[in-house]
């Protein structure tokens, strides 16, 4: 009799065990597989969103614990849609939202395309334009920051040099009109290349003979352009804006550490508006449906555009 | 009107000659079949019409203009490649409709329709206008590669083993719809192919190509009946021709080497005695294998030939072809 590698290992099992585990069905095998992820899953995921929902309708204060819980019924929610501050802080955070993810498409599309053509040394650039997504958000903060600075900052230096004025006429962090651009550009700066690999990576997986078989058949370059070259990037330029949107949804380290959420309330997003609620005011409820609110407008969102991106993947 | 002369065409990839010193006229209205061996440098002559690659040297020429500089779009031709290369994104019907949208064209929706479903119905493909191009199988797609080039009327096509996925049923259908077409439409067709039937049934002229060179260019006929080299003499003939040592049968010309005999120039009945080692019955014919002095050849017989395996058959050669060392014909 002649075994194959596995036969051979399956032989070198010992005989108790070997036996037990034929004894399972294959059904019960992949639960044994699956069980403890479905565990961590349940524990780390499904039960604090469940006790967050329940949080939601009382007027628990987790720095007074010991006080009797009341349910309040949908008084949280009540307070928040109404509360004006909170809209002020969904619009800032819409604003981030579009303009990051249009910002970021357009400019990130362009370098892929400029990459993607043949010319030498274009695997340096790539290295070179791709550093900025390896820094931490806390560092790339911390030195817009100095970029900004009126006095000595390189970026009102860069502006005013093509503009014409004073570098320290205006403070981009400072300016109730500037600050919402400040965290734009830092974002649009940081993240821009990560839009740009996945575009490249859609432009690579176009092979040239398509283009040669549009060639053949008289488009032009522009034709060639729109007909191919964008309908064949767009699922994965889709992708990219899914990750952008979720990853700025929740956008915290990078402004924080910007602007603090300033001057006034001009670039406090959601989820920095969400932490001060709940760990600096302690209002647990409050907060838990606040995050309630964030999570289904998060999960709409995102079930919409999926099916749209899959829509996209089918034509 | 489309006469194309090839001039002197040479194109090296990484120093090794894809094609070398390549000349051919190409008359009008002729439908000119490229044949040789994979690597042979097929593709790349294509390419050079077509302007997808530039020759290192050398020219190509459209009714006695170069066309040189000129991008593929200017040239006007039509090109089935041997990759199919549809647009994976499309329909089938949006990939035929392609060439005839393009502005150089301006054909109304209405006449694009027309032709769309003209086309698709010669090559059978009418009921898969609505897939995705990639939800076909490789004839499909083969099919509706040629389709591409159909639609448009360009006075030059170029078709890469536009055949080589389809069933024996199908190519034989497209081979008489093709030729039709291109009899009708009286444009110059450039066809590359290994299929034999192809070549000796719809060529007007064939080209035969090794390593990048031009071995010879005339009609398929006296490609077969007058080749210039025992290569040459190899592409066309089914059963192949059998080289032989040139003093198998006795006398040779001098400087002969080997002997070459198609079937029909092995006369059967008299001269050397050989073996039959097999017999294949074919339907239409029967391949008869021998065996002579160690050497073994391939030749047909009646259909119904009475023959087995371990006959002897005496064998001759009549009006044979000679090569001489370096695989060159000697008359
Ligand atoms: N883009 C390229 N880069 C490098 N070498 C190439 C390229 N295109 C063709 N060649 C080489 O040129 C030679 C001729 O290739 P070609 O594609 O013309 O062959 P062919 O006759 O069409 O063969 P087949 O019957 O297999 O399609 C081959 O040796 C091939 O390796
Ligand atoms: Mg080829």
């Amino acid at each position: 009799m002649v075994y194959t590698p596995i036969e051979k290992l399956a032989q070198a099992t010992p005989q108790p065990m070997a036996q037990k585990v034929r004894g399972l069905s294959d059904r019960a095998i992949a639960w044994i597989f699956v069980a403890p992820s479905i565990f961590l899953l349940l524990a780390v995921n499904i039960f604090p969103l469940i006790w967050t929902i329940r949080l939601s309708f009382t007027n628990f204060k987790v720095n007074r614990a010991n006080r009797d819980i009341e349910f309040i019924g949908l008084r949280n929610y009540e307070r928040i849609l109404t509360d004006s501050d909170i809209w002020m802080t969904m619009q800032a955070t819409a604003h981030f939202l579009i303009w990051t993810i249009v910002l970021q498409v357009l400019i990130g599309f362009a370098l892929a395309y400029l990459i993607n053509m043949k010319f030498k040394g274009n695997d340096l650039w790539t290295t070179i334009i791709v550093l900025p997504m390896m820094l931490s958000p806390a560092v790339v903060g911390n030195f817009w920051t100095f970029l900004y600075q009126p006095q000595i900052g390189l970026f009102n230096y860069v502006v005013t040099f093509f503009t014409g004025g004073d570098p320290s006429s205006f403070s981009m962090i400072g300016d109730v009109h500037l600050a919402p651009w400040a965290i734009v550009i830092a974002d649009t700066w940081m993240w821009t290349p990560f839009v740009m690999l996945i575009c490249l990576a859609g432009l690579r997986s176009i092979p040239d003979s398509i283009y040669e078989a549009a060639e053949c058949d008289r488009a032009s370059k522009w034709r060639q352009f729109w007909t191919i070259t964008v309908p064949m990037v767009l699922p994965f330029l889709m992708l990219a804006v899914l990750f952008r949107g979720i990853e700025n949804f929740k956008m915290f380290d990078l402004v924080v550490q910007l602007t603090g959420g300033g001057p006034g309330n001009t670039t406090t997003l959601t989820s920095i508006d969400l932490k001060r609620e709940a760990f600096e005011k302690w209002r647990t409820g409050y907060s838990s449906a606040y995050a309630v609110i964030l999570f289904v407008t998060v999960f709409g969102l995102a079930s919409i555009y999926v099916k749209a991106l899959n829509k996209v993947k089918e034509r | 009107m489309a006469e194309v002369e090839l001039r002197n065409i040479s194109k090296s990839f990484d120093g090794v000659f894809a094609l070398n010193n390549v000349s051919m006229t190409i008359p009008d209205g002729a439908f000119v079949v490229l044949l040789g061996p994979t690597g042979a440098g097929k593709t790349t002559t294509l390419r050079m019409v077509s302007g997808l690659d530039k020759p290192d040297r050398g020219d190509v020429l459209v009714n006695g203009h170069s066309l040189a500089g000129l991008t593929p779009a200017q040239r006007n031709v039509a090109m089935v490649f041997q990759q199919y290369s549809l647009y994976p994104h499309l329909t089938v019907y949006e990939n035929l409709a392609f060439p005839l949208r393009s502005p150089l064209l301006k054909t109304s929706e209405e006449d694009i329709k027309v032709k769309v479903s003209r086309v698709a119905e010669t090559l059978q493909i009418a009921h898969k206008l609505d897939n995705k191009a990639t939800a076909l199988s490789g004839g499909e797609m083969q099919r509706v590669s040629i389709g591409r080039a159909l639609v448009r009327s360009p006075e030059l096509y170029l078709m890469d083993e536009p055949l080589s996925s389809l069933d024996a049923k199908l190519r034989a259908d497209l081979r008489i719809e093709l030729k039709s077409i291109q009899a009708d439409s009286g444009a110059t067709v450039l066809y590359v192919t290994h299929d034999q039937i192809e070549a000796m049934t719809m060529a007007t002229h064939v080209g035969v190509l090794n390593e990048g060179k031009l071995i010879q260019f005339g009609s398929p006929r006296e490609i077969y009946e007058d080749p210039v080299d025992i290569y040459a003499a190899s592409r066309l003939g089914q059963p192949r021709i059998n080289i032989l040592p040139a003093d198998l049968f006795g006398h040779a010309p001098t400087g002969a080497t080997s002997i070459g005999l198609r079937p029909e120039q092995i006369h059967q009945g008299e001269g050397q005695e050989s073996l039959v080692t097999r017999v294949e019955h074919l339907g239409d014919q029967t391949r008869l294998h021998l065996s002579l002095k160690d050497h073994d050849l391939t030749t047909v017989t009646d259909a119904h030939t009475q023959l087995a395996a371990g006959d002897i058959v005496r064998i001759s050669p009549q009006n044979p072809f000679f090569f001489d060392a370096a695989g060159d014909r000697i008359h």
